[in-house]
């Protein structure tokens, strides 16, 4: 229970490597030490834009909870009853563009009547909820830079730069969309952090911020219920999560630690208690036991792992000419390290991964043209009202202002491009072919992996299969927010290694693995067969423990 | 976990895009309009009469209920809320589809269809347009001997509804409606005439309250219809085709397609062509008017609800269905029929039971059949319908109430029948134990108010209360007496109703008559 209320420069834990978690704050629930740790997050925010709204008062429920001693920040797509959920949007905010960073005009914020099962969950685990996470407009970004509450700034402070104090720090980018919640972690304001990730908005910002991001397998966290044998309803923990691209979202979890992610994870994706018709779905268990046999054969816990049975597949399409050389340097050392552990590393081929891009880009903005449809100035969304002289005439007219006004430029883009996609004339070329594109790359990862897809009917083994793929995370570290990266189709390349695990539902954990040559975090993301969740989790936290040994000599 | 498959969907599109087979009929010759063929396809959108809407908790509405009471998160569209999809309603359409000898598919899957209009909240319907919940199927009018083909049947939501409030010059939402089920059954071009197309709406009408999936209510916008309608000369291809939305009678229906066809007739015999236009109906000025062409049509964008998994039914869950639900009207009367039934009996049991309520979920009505059925378990059917319709529906008409008036319970009247067959009671008190019992609302048994009555019958053994009646009817009619001492026995039957009359009705008639021709005869 060390709380610092120093200057800030002392407050922030100099973060001379990506491996200084330990000395983050801890929470105590005595009521001076809530008071005293709000007033730091505040400080610390001002830096870095990572909070966009904060609780007044604890809702801890629960305080012998598994969660009971955890900070958490949810992301403002997530919806929660005590706070606003603005999606970072003027349409849900209000659209007054003019001031953004001004967070009191909560008369016009859209407050949702219920809680997210997620949130119920946390609640329920006795988590301490200090507040609401910047994130990129209704998640559509890669960078957090598409904010009406502005962009959120990275809080790393390379060990290049140790002379300068924190809060004049270089200005880089916390990647996106969940920027907000990974940069909240990151700079201490809290130990975890909800986050959504559609095609890579955990595991980019966990890279960016030099933390751990996971995005669970799709419908994992979740309810799934078979009733009379006949109906399949899905009813996942998407629930009041505000909708960019449902086949494609997925509640992730950022934290200080695997171990933070994983406590959070297994409280968030147990089954809901009070749904009377919850059963435990046999794709689920089979997922399970697939994924624990292949546990009980590795040593993961000791303080020298032995991960000879593990065969780690390097898939060759994630190494692209686009990507930095140092991170290659910094990825190949976490290789080495698992190699030494008995790994065996196998060259794979994922042949679809160049077309995953583009596919993801369709499915998603088309979905988003639908989901955002409902935000027309009439029930949702601040209606912007006509100039004097306005034809009036048509009702789409009228909806087009409103729209035109309180949409962001990104997403008025996606929804441009995603209705265009739906349209009859596009939609086989588009659409459709997105959706052949996405069944070959779940073909690939199915092809590759050791575990059957327990999604699949009738799945084939495939002993010469790898359990993992371990791949980096993004093909750069943080961009500045100044530079030319974050405009242009800069953005969109971000999303180059993690949509394709978006694409297929799979789990995927994206964890530190020391600097790149400009002193800034680079991660490796570990991907599994659908379901086992667990295992990147394990493997993950091995990658975290080796890797405390030479993160301080980061420049080698 | 979705897993949708591109090429058998691109395949679906393909056949919803081909041209449909065109169902080959024996020319009809209409006075009307000599020369042409009218060409009558029906869309018809019938609300699922569930407790729960199709994808949410929440209750469906019905009419007159205040505005915005019946609304959840969902039906409202809020960010962030799923859609659950309601078995009940599934349970329905499954119902209607066997109904009309449809193929059920065991996979069909949920779509969203996207306009802009505030009576969408979502900004988009869930509907099934490239997986139809069933297609095919067809449904027998009740003249001539026509079918008329069911292209597909599928599940949607209904929107909000809207008013326009002249007056404030605003429009008014009432999201009561917004999310509850609607089946729409797609008929195939197949009906030739307005009263064709009156038929096939009243059959269906019918069939949906039969099987218990919907009011069919066309005025109170239960039941509502889309009808598409062309012209050709005999022997040539169809016509251009206009659809008319939103018609919301029978009556008004038939009026509108006519004068549609008249309106086409005009335009080709001036050498026009017939542009295909989406029109409405205006009821006072008893024709259609022109809403958009299809230049304007709007493009609905449709895209596979990412929400909804593709809808899984086994054939054990559709054989259930089959055999659990309530017969066809057709079946009902054949089965009628073969209990004995008169052809007279079974219209008046059967139009009775035609208004029976429709219960929700798929619950049977207390319908007049059920009714039946109940009290014929163990009884003579043909007596059980004489008791029915001569006594129990006709002192209930004489009283103006209808049969969901009925306080007579199924146990009263059988008790009541079972009385008389037994000679408990005559006929005569039974009769009037059960005008008591419908004019006072009473719930007693009939055996315990026939004691409070004394109206329990003479046992044929007691023949001393019968003498002494036959005794005082020969006094209190000597001059009859005297014709029947004669050798007249026609006269006879004046003394047997007095002694009914002096017994009130607890004597049996024959033992009076038997008792009567005893005394007169020595």
């Amino acid at each position: 229970m060390h709380l610092r209320v120093g200057g800030l420069a002392r407050a922030y834990p100099s973060r001379s490597c990506a491996g200084c978690r330990a000395r983050s704050f801890s929470t105590s629930h005595s009521r001076r030490s809530v008071i005293i740790h709000a007033g730091h997050v505040q400080s610390l925010n001002e830096s870095t834009n990572a909070l966009v709204s904060f609780s007044t008062e604890t809702h801890n429920l629960n305080f012998h909870g598994p969660l009971s001693n955890l900070t958490v920040a949810i992301k403002d797509n997530i919806c929660t009853m005590h706070l606003p959920t603005t999606c970072s949007s003027g349409m849900l905010r209000g659209m007054s563009n003019s001031v953004p960073r001004s967070r009191s005009n909560s008369i016009t914020e859209f407050t949702s009547p219920f809680d997210a099962t997620a949130v119920e969950f946390l609640k329920a685990g006795g988590a301490n909820i200090i507040g609401k996470a910047n994130c990129d407009e209704f998640g559509m970004g890669s960078l957090n830079v598409n904010s009406i509450h502005g962009p959120v700034v990275n809080p790393y402070q390379s060990p290049n730069e140790k002379s300068v104090p924190w809060a004049e720090r270089e200005r880089r980018s916390a990647g996106g969309s969940s920027g907000g919640s990974a940069a909240a972690v990151a700079a201490g304001m809290c130990d975890a952090a909800l986050g959504t990730d559609t095609g890579g908005s955990v595991r980019l910002p966990a890279s960016y911020c030099g933390i751990t991001g996971l995005k669970p397998s799709y419908g994992l966290i979740s309810r799934s219920v078979t009733f009379q044998l006949i109906f399949q309803k899905l009813m996942d923990s998407r629930w009041g999560v505000v909708s960019f691209a449902d086949s494609l979202d997925c509640v992730g979890v950022l934290g200080k630690s695997v171990d933070t992610v994983k406590t959070v994870f297994d409280s968030i994706s147990s089954y809901d208690p009070k749904d009377p018709t919850a059963a435990a779905p046999r794709t689920r268990d089979r997922a399970k036991a697939s994924a624990e046999s292949l546990l009980s054969t590795l040593d993961v816990n000791s303080s020298s792992p032995d991960l000879s049975s593990l065969r780690i597949g390097i898939p060759q399409e994630y190494f692209p000419f686009e990507l930095n050389t140092t991170i290659v340097t910094a990825v190949r050392k976490v290789l080495e390290r698992l190699s030494s552990l008995g790994a065996q590393l196998i060259p794979v081929s994922l042949p679809s991964t160049p077309y995953a891009l583009s596919a993801y880009y369709v499915i998603a903005t088309a979905e988003a043209s639908s989901n955002l449809a409902r935000y027309d100035g009439v029930q949702y969304g601040t209606r912007s009202p006509l100039l004097p002289g306005a034809d009036k005439s048509k009702p789409d007219n009228v909806y087009a202002h409103t729209r035109s006004a309180g949409f962001g430029a990104e997403v008025r883009k996606r929804i441009l491009l995603g209705t265009y996609a739906l349209t009859a004339d596009a939609f086989d070329n588009y659409f459709l072919q997105a959706q052949r594109v996405r069944q070959r790359i779940k073909t690939d990862f199915n092809s590759n992996f050791r575990i059957p897809n327990a999604q699949l009917s009738d799945p084939s083994p495939n002993p010469d299969g790898v359990d993992i793929l371990l791949h980096p995370s993004a093909i750069r570290t943080a961009p500045r927010l100044d530079s030319d990266a974050i405009s242009g189709l800069g953005p969109y390349l971000q999303d180059v290694m993690t949509a394709p695990a978006s694409l297929a539902g799979l789990p995927a954990v994206s964890v530190p693995a020391g600097l790149a040559a400009d002193g800034w975090p680079v991660g490796v993301s570990i991907v599994g067969q659908w379901g086992s969740d667990e295992l990147v989790l394990c493997i993950g936290n091995v990658i975290e423990r080796t890797s405390d040994k030479d993160n301080s000599n980061p420049n080698s | 976990m979705l897993v949708r498959r591109c090429p058998w969907r691109s395949i679906q599109l393909h056949q919803l895009w081909c041209p449909r087979q065109i169902h080959t009929r024996e020319a009809i010759h209409d006075k009307r309009w000599p020369g042409w063929q009218v060409i009558i396809g029906i869309e018809v959108h019938a609300q699922i009469k569930s407790r729960r809407k199709l994808f949410s908790e929440s209750s469906t509405s019905r009419p007159g209920e205040i505005p915005n009471t019946t609304v959840s998160t969902f039906d409202s569209a809020f960010p962030g809320t799923l859609p659950t999809l309601n078995p009940k309603c599934v349970e329905l359409a499954v119902r209607t589809a066997l109904a009309l000898n449809s193929k059920v598919h065991h996979q069909s899957a949920f779509d969203r269809k996207h306009y802009f209009y505030s009576d969408l909240p979502a900004g988009y319907q869930i509907t099934q347009r490239y997986s139809p919940l069933a297609s095919g199927g067809y449904l027998k009018l009740s003249k001539g001997d026509v079918s008329v083909g069911i292209q597909q049947i599928q599940l949607e939501q209904d929107t909000a509804k809207s008013t326009f409030d002249g007056l404030r010059r605003t429009s008014l939402i009432d999201l009561n409606r917004a999310g509850s089920g609607l089946m729409e059954i797609v008929s195939e071009p197949h009906m030739r005439s307005p009263e064709e197309a009156a038929d096939y709406v009243r059959t269906l009408q019918a069939v949906l309250r039969c099987v218990g999936s919907s009011d069919g209510n066309m005025e109170q916008g239960s039941f509502r219809c889309d009808v598409n309608v062309s012209i050709n000369k005999h022997g040539q291809p169809h016509g251009t085709r206009c659809e008319i939305k939103n018609l919301n009678s029978v009556k008004f229906m038939t009026v509108a397609i006519t004068s549609e066809v008249f309106r086409h007739i005009e335009l080709l015999e001036s050498g026009c062509s017939v542009p295909q236009d989406t029109r409405g109906f205006d009821e006072n000025k008893a024709e259609t008017l022109k809403l958009r062409s299809k230049a304007d049509s709007p493009d609905y964008r449709y895209m596979p609800d990412p929400n909804i998994p593709p809808l899984l039914l086994s054939e054990e869950y559709i054989e259930t269905i089959r055999k659990t639900m309530p017969d066809l009207p057709d079946t009902t009367r054949v089965r009628l029929r073969n209990l004995g039934l008169s052809e007279r009996d079974t219209d008046v049991l059967m139009a009775v039971d035609s208004g029976h309520e429709v219960g929700f979920d798929g619950e049977l009505g207390k319908g007049a059949v059920t009714y039946f059925d109940s009290l014929a378990q163990q009884r003579d059917p043909r007596v059980v319908v004489n008791w029915m319709t001569h006594e129990l529906i006709g002192q209930l008409t004489a009283r103006k109430e209808t049969f969901s008036d009925n306080p007579v319970s199924v146990e009263q009247l059988g008790e009541l029948i079972d009385l008389v067959q037994d000679g408990k009671i005559t006929g005569t008190s039974g009769k009037s134990l059960l005008k008591h019992i419908i004019a006072n609302r009473s719930s007693s048994a009939p055996s315990v108010l026939a004691r409070e009555l004394s109206l329990e019958a003479i046992s044929e053994d007691d023949n001393a209360s019968t003498r002494a009646w036959c005794a005082e009817a020969i006094g209190a009619l000597p001059e009859e007496a005297e014709a029947v001492r004669q050798g007249n026995p026609r006269v006879l039957n004046k003394l047997v109703g007095k002694v009914m009359q002096l017994s009130r009705g607890r004597a049996d008639a024959q033992n009076a008559r038997v008792v009567l021709e005893d005394v007169l005869r020595r």
